[in-house]
C-alpha cells in the first residue's frame, strides 16, 4: 500500500460512487437532499446497496477500497460536517 | 507583453480562518499576498493569467482536461459561503487557445466552467486596485494521469511566449503548492524539507530542474500542484526566485514567490 501513489486513477466501477462525492462537495441542493434522506438522494444516482452504505458511515477506508477518490471523499466529509455542525470560519 | 511572474499558495484555511489554524502564520502569508498586490500595482498589470489546478469543480470524470483556457467574458464559483466573479479578458484567453494549438498544445477550452477556490484564493488576496480582467489556465494536477512536469514546463515556455508578444501588459501567476495531502495519511505531515531545498533551487535560477522531476515524485512529496510552477518556470527561464515566505503550517507548505521578467 505504501508503494501506491496517494492519487490513483478513479476506476470507471467507481463512477457513480465519486459522482456522488463530487455532488456532496459541489452541489448544496443535492447536499441539501442528501442531509434530508441520505438514501433517496443516492438512489438519484444509482449507488449499489454496498457504495451508499460506505457513504452514509463516512468510512473513508471503506470508500478509499471502493475507488473513491481521496480528495472527493476529504472534501463531501467537510461539507457535510459544515452543514451539520457550527464552524467557526474567520475565527481571527 | 509579460510584466511579472508570481506563485501563491492557495490552501482555503488562509481565505476561511478556522480555529484550527496558527493566526500568526497565517497573517504573514497575508502580508506577501499583499506584497504582490502592490507589485500588481506597481508593474501596471493590464490582465492576470492564472494558472491553477482545478480541485475536481469544473472538471469531474465526465471530461478531464490536461491542460485548458476558460475563454467566456466571465467566470464564477462558490466555495463554501464565498461568491466570486471575475471578468475574463476574452481577447488575450482566445489568443492563448489559438496560438498555443498552433504551437502543438492540444487544448481544451470552455466557455462556461465553474471557477474554483484554487484560481480564487490567491486573486482575494492579489487583485490590484482597480482591478482587472483575468484568464484561467488549469493544469490537471488531481486526476492521474496528469501531464508530466516536462509537458508543463514546455507549455509554460510557448505560453511565455504568446504572452510576451501580446501588447497587453501581462502578469503571470502560479497557484498552488506547496507539499500538502489533501484526503490522505499523511495530510498532518508535509515534505516541508523537500519544499525547502526546491525553493533553494528556484532561488538559484535552476527552475528549470522542476521540468525532470518526475509525477511519481510529485505525488509522493504531495506536490502535486507544482505542476502549475512548472508551467510559470516555462515562461520565466532561469530568472532567480524572490521568495517572499515559506510558512509551514501543519498541514500545507504556503508559498509566495516572484520571478523577474
Amino acid at each position: 500500500m505504501d508503494d501506491q501513489p496517494h492519487y490513483r486513477f478513479p476506476p470507471a466501477s467507481a463512477y457513480r460512487l465519486n459522482r456522488c462525492l463530487f455532488a456532496l462537495k459541489s452541489d448544496d441542493a443535492f447536499r441539501a437532499r442528501f442531509i434530508k434522506d441520505a438514501h433517496v438522494a443516492m438512489a438519484e444516482l444509482g449507488l449499489d446497496a454496498d457504495d451508499a452504505a460506505a457513504v452514509v458511515r463516512g468510512d473513508r477506508n471503506a470508500l478509499l477500497a471502493r475507488g473513491a477518490h481521496p480528495y472527493l471523499v476529504f472534501m463531501a466529509d467537510l461539507r457535510l460536517r459544515m452543514e451539520r455542525e457550527a464552524v467557526a470560519f474567520e475565527f481571527f | 507583453m509579460l510584466v511579472g511572474a508570481f506563485a501563491c499558495a492557495h490552501t482555503p484555511q488562509l481565505l476561511a480562518r478556522p480555529s484550527t489554524e496558527d493566526r500568526d502564520l497565517v497573517l504573514r502569508v497575508h502580508a506577501a499576498f499583499a506584497r504582490v498586490k502592490r507589485r500588481l500595482e506597481a508593474l501596471r498589470a493590464d490582465a492576470i493569467a492564472i494558472v491553477a489546478g482545478d480541485h475536481v469543480e469544473a472538471f469531474f470524470l465526465d471530461g478531464v482536461p490536461a491542460l485548458a483556457v476558460y475563454v467566456g467574458t466571465e467566470c464564477a464559483g462558490t466555495f463554501g459561503r464565498y461568491r466570486y466573479r471575475f471578468p475574463i479578458h476574452e481577447p488575450l484567453a482566445r489568443a492563448v487557445v489559438e496560438q498555443g494549438v498552433e504551437r502543438g498544445f492540444d487544448l481544451f477550452y470552455t466557455q462556461h466552467a465553474p471557477l474554483d477556490y484554487a484560481f480564487y484564493v490567491p486573486l482575494h488576496f492579489t487583485m490590484p486596485e482597480p482591478a482587472v480582467p483575468i484568464v484561467p489556465l488549469h493544469v490537471n494536477v488531481y486526476l492521474p494521469p496528469q501531464p508530466t512536469p516536462r509537458r508543463c514546463h514546455d507549455w509554460g515556455r510557448a505560453l511565455g511566449e504568446i504572452l510576451r508578444a501580446r501588447p497587453e501588459r501581462i502578469a503571470l501567476m502560479a497557484s498552488g503548492g506547496m507539499s500538502h495531502f489533501p484526503g490522505t495519511d499523511r495530510y498532518a505531515s508535509p515534505e516541508f524539507e523537500y519544499d525547502r531545498r526546491l525553493l533553494e533551487t528556484l532561488k538559484a535560477g535552476h527552475g528549470r530542474e522542476l521540468a525532470a522531476i518526475t509525477g511519481e515524485e510529485l505525488d509522493k512529496m504531495g506536490n502535486i500542484e507544482l505542476r502549475t510552477w512548472a508551467t510559470v518556470l516555462g515562461a520565466v527561464g532561469d530568472a532567480k526566485a524572490d521568495v517572499y515566505c515559506y510558512e509551514p503550517s501543519w498541514h500545507h507548505g504556503n508559498a509566495v514567490v516572484e520571478w523577474p521578467v
